[in-house]
């Protein structure tokens, strides 16, 4: 791909990941700003960079809470999410950790990969996507290392 | 909602009475709202208040079972978790699942005015194609607070049309046999709880007066366009007839002024008159006389002036030649003289008696004796016989000659009338005069009476030519005179109409709104949870204008500044909009229908739209039982992957209309599947997994023993309220397990037991981990923990 690089945390590279914050500024500028060189590819590169931020997000969390997880698939992440954060009141609202992460996974999930029929996702829809993930990751920043099964 | 909700016909009688809306007027409203005949509207006596309605209970769905109507053939079912939850039923176009959405609502519904309106291509393809025959529907729900089910059943015979249908009720709990008696019809018209594929399909047609009724139909105001409707057909109609006497004039004047009979003068002045004089129209098309002393009188007379004919006649002359020839025979008898004599001998022997054997006293010779009186007594007996023969052939003369002379009547005056170019009287009346029996032999009378009856026979043929000519003209002014007085009631009832109609199309904006109103902070919400990314802003809605005028205003903003409303808004926003309006009515805590029945929403909405459309249903489904039709993966994919518990059937059709159901997906069977893929994850620590694991399983267990809960209670008939108080208070799963095992929390000891039972010791293993494995984790086998959960579930669901 042409046009300017951009951070990438190579697994086992022993570089520092980066943020899932830094990401997110990334998205927004990709949403904000036409990026010379890049065309039409920005929609799918600004999904693949929220996604990115999304798993750096809850890596970051589980590396704190319990580090096995960070090991597990996204669908065993979803499923342990709410066991660790949240409130019942926010996931009734659809407002917690478990409900932001579905939502935002399951568009990022489509979004990032080739299907045949369906176009690139709209900017409104990013939007939402990087709100949804933003949100998420400052909840789960300010969780605390606690003790599974507190909830 | 404050006060209660009213129905369309309630608030249109209360403001009609209100407003003091003239007796006439208010008739035609009300008959149009009735769906009567409006022209005869106007002469009947209306009553002043709708049908009472009984208090329905809240019913679930149970089932809907069809055979032989639209896409499905075979007999099939679709069973119905009774009770709130979510139950989506997938499957492509044309594998028959919209034909259970419109069966559910038909039945339902019953012989509503909304079918009626429906394409002509529907009410002819409604049978199935492959097995047109039987056709039925049943509709299975629970009301709240009775035993067993309900029964909705619709029937129809071999060659019924669609509206032909036999519909009846069945209770477990008795009840009436009638829909119309269950009470549902005000219901249905406030919160109908069905949402089908073309109403939402009308919102997006583009055209603001469709979108404007479409809107009006999902809020429930289907009364009040069909009332307009029916008003407005009338007024076009009664504007015709009342045009159509005037319009019709010039063609039946020309035919008159062609016509030579002296009654189409009479006819012309009739209708000279600024208003035309109908009666003597009606008189003179029903063959009647012109004002002028006609001729058409004098022929008449003419025509029936009778004659005796010759035999008559002849018989007459016998009788006086007979009577003549009477008086003949006596030959010159006077009657006179035999009295006379008789007299005289009478009085002789008088005289004797006295003076016995004396000498004749007139001629003084013969001695009267004993012979001489005898003879005498013969004599006098003979006098008198032959006078009275003389005076009988007599008075037989007289009567004879009387009658001969009156056989001819006296001359009719019309005889010296002027009878017109036609008929010249003047023969015939020189000819009468000549008529004078018994100067005329009878032989003479036929020649002398001939004039007479060639007028009398030229008179009749005459009046035949002038009634053959006048016939047609007599109908044209007949039918004309009824035109004139039908366009004259129609003009009146064209007046009342106009009013009429005015009157609703103001009251109209008002109950619109009336509407929309309670629901309006409810429908925002829907609508901020269904639109997503959508940078449309949903303000205010209301419905204005009227006539070809009439439209929906929305007061929409996007990206903050205000819209032209609809022109901004995509179709999936539309079905939205739709959605938004249709889920607060139908969701209304006064609905007796615990069900909402949504066929295809997802239609055209993106992928984002169908997140939205998963939570809001979702969130519905909190206290709703609620029913989507769908065509695609979308929304089961989403409502999946978003944690959302729903139970999923997919719908197959083979060839030959065989629709097949499959469950592929529920609650439970979700959270056995997590529980799976959580028992491999071989990554995370035991205790981690252990703990997972049994969250998982429990929250299965429960998904089960509430649809049990659910759908026994309300079977049993404890009040809906009740069952959700009772799963709302069990907090634990061992209450849970009480509630679904006995009905009731208080036997707590006796559901380990139970659960034993149901399937042995891997049950109660089950069980006990699923409790305490939250807490304080599982030891052993994960997979076959699941495994043993499964099974229990399966049982309990049994």
């Amino acid at each position: 791909m042409s046009g300017p690089s951009y951070p990438v945390p190579a697994a086992g590279s022993g570089a520092p990941p980066v943020s899932p914050e830094e990401l997110l500024d990334w998205a927004d500028r990709l949403l904000t700003s036409p990026v010379e060189g890049l065309g039409n590819l920005w929609p799918r590169a600004c999904a693949l960079v929220i996604r990115l931020a999304l798993e750096q997000s809850l890596d970051r969390y589980w590396t704190r809470v319990l580090p096995e997880a960070a090991e597990c698939g996204m669908r065993q992440q979803l499923l342990l999410l709410p066991l660790y954060a949240g409130s019942d009141a926010a996931a009734d609202a659809g407002l917690d950790a478990a409900s932001l992460a579905r939502e935002a996974w399951r568009g990022l999930a489509r979004a990032a990969h080739h299907h045949v029929y369906e176009l690139a996702p709209t900017a409104e829809e990013l939007r939402r996507w990087h709100t949804a993930v933003s949100r998420l990751t400052v909840l789960l920043a300010a969780e605390p290392n606690q003790v599974m099964g507190s909830r | 909602m404050g006060e209660r909700a009213r129905s369309v016909e309630e608030i249109i009688l209360e403001k009609l009475n209100n407003d003091k809306v003239p007796d006439q007027v208010a008739s035609l409203v009300i008959s149009a709202m009735r769906g009567e005949e409006l022209e005869k509207a106007a002469q009947k006596e209306q009553p002043p208040c709708p049908p009472c309605d009984g208090e329905p209970r809240l019913a679930y769905l149970k089932g809907v079972t069809v055979q032989g109507f639209r896409g499905i053939g075979p007999k099939v079912t679709l069973p119905l978790q009774p009770g709130p939850g979510l139950t989506l039923i997938t499957g492509r176009n044309g594998s028959g699942k919209s034909s259970f959405a419109e069966a559910a609502e038909l039945a339902l519904t019953g012989e509503n005015r909304r079918w009626a309106d429906r394409a002509a291509v529907w009410k002819e393809g409604w049978r199935n194609l492959h097995e047109p025959e039987p056709a039925d529907i049943e509709v299975d729900l629970t009301e709240d607070g009775q035993h067993g089910s309900t029964t909705v059943t619709m029937r129809w015979a071999a060659d019924a049309e669609l509206g032909e249908a036999d519909v009846s009720v069945q209770a477990d709990a008795g009840g009436p046999h009638r829909l119309a008696d269950k009470g549902w019809s005000k219901p249905l018209e406030l919160y109908r709880p069905f949402l089908s594929y073309s109403e939402l399909g009308a919102l997006v047609s583009g055209q603001p007066s469709k979108m404007h009724d479409a809107l009006q139909a999902i809020l429930g105001l289907d009364l009040l366009i069909d009332t307009e409707r029916a008003l407005s057909d009338s007024r076009k109609s009664a504007d015709s007839v009342s045009k159509a006497a005037r319009q019709q004039l010039p063609a039946l004047l020309e035919k008159l002024a062609k016509h030579p009979d002296s009654r189409a003068r009479a006819a012309e002045k009739a209708l000279s008159g600024r208003v035309p004089d109908l009666d003597a129209l009606a008189a003179l098309a029903a063959g009647g006389e012109d004002a002028a002393g006609g001729r058409s009188r004098l022929l008449q007379m003419v025509a029936t002036i009778t004659m005796p004919d010759k035999d008559e006649v002849a018989a007459a002359f016998e009788r006086v030649e007979a009577a003549r020839e009477a008086v003949v025979a006596t030959a010159g008898t006077k009657a006179a003289d035999a009295r006379r004599l008789a007299s005289l001998l009478s009085a002789v022997l008088e005289h004797r008696r006295e003076h016995v054997d004396e000498p004749c006293p007139v001629c003084g010779g013969r001695v009267l004796d004993n012979a001489w009186a005898e003879g005498a007594e013969a004599s006098i007996e003979d006098l008198n016989t032959k006078a009275a023969s003389v005076d009988k052939a007599l008075q037989e003369q007289t009567a004879a000659l009387h009658a001969l002379s009156q056989l001819i009547p006296a001359k009719p005056a019309v005889l010296s009338a002027d009878l017109g170019e036609e008929a010249d009287p003047a023969e015939a009346s020189e000819a009468w005069d000549r008529l004078v029996l018994p100067t005329l032999s009878a032989e003479a009378y036929e020649t002398v009476v001939a004039p007479i009856v060639a007028l009398r026979d030229r008179a009749a043929t005459v009046l035949k030519r002038r009634a053959e000519a006048w016939q047609p003209i007599a109908n044209d002014l007949a039918a004309w005179a009824k035109q004139a007085r039908d366009s004259q009631q129609a003009a009146v009832l064209l007046a009342d109409l106009k009013k009429a109609l005015e009157w609703l199309r103001k009251v109209g904006k008002e109950v619109r709104n009336e509407r929309l109103a309670p629901f309006a902070s409810t429908s925002a919400q829907v609508w901020e949870m269904l639109r997503q990314e959508s940078n449309v802003e949903l303000g205010p809605i209301t419905l204005e204008g009227s006539g070809p005028q009439r439209k929906v205003a929305l007061n929409v903003t996007v990206d903050g500044v205000e819209g032209a409303a609809l022109g901004v808004m995509s179709q999936g926003e539309l079905h939205a909009l739709g959605l938004a309006l249709f889920l607060p009515r139908a969701t209304a805590a006064e609905s007796p229908f615990g069900f909402l029945v949504i066929d295809d929403p997802v239609q055209s909405m993106d992928p984002a739209k169908v997140d939205g459309l998963a939570r809001v249903l979702s969130h519905v489904a909190l206290t709703r039982q609620v029913v989507v039709f769908t065509h695609d993966d979308r929304l089961s994919s989403s409502l999946r992957q978003l944690q959302l518990p729903s139970t999923i059937w997919a719908v197959t059709r083979r060839e030959r209309s065989v629709v097949a159901l499959k469950k592929t997906d529920d609650p439970v069977k979700r959270y056995l599947d997590d529980a799976r893929a959580m028992a491999r994850t071989r990554q995370l620590p035991s205790a981690v997994r252990a703990v997972a694991v049994a969250g998982l399983c429990r929250g299965a267990l429960e998904a089960a023993c509430f649809e049990v809960i659910r759908s026994r209670q309300l079977a049993a008939g404890v009040p809906h309220a009740e069952v959700e108080r009772a799963l709302e208070s069990a907090h634990t799963l061992h209450h849970v397990m009480a509630l679904a095992l006995f009905g009731s929390t208080d036997h707590g000891i006796e559901v380990v037991g139970k659960v034993r039972e149901l399937g042995g010791q891997p049950c109660v293993n089950a069980f006990s981990y699923a409790k305490r494995g939250v807490h304080e984790g599982v030891n052993g086998d994960l997979k076959r923990f699941v495994e043993d959960t499964e099974k229990l579930a399966k049982a309990l669901r049994r």
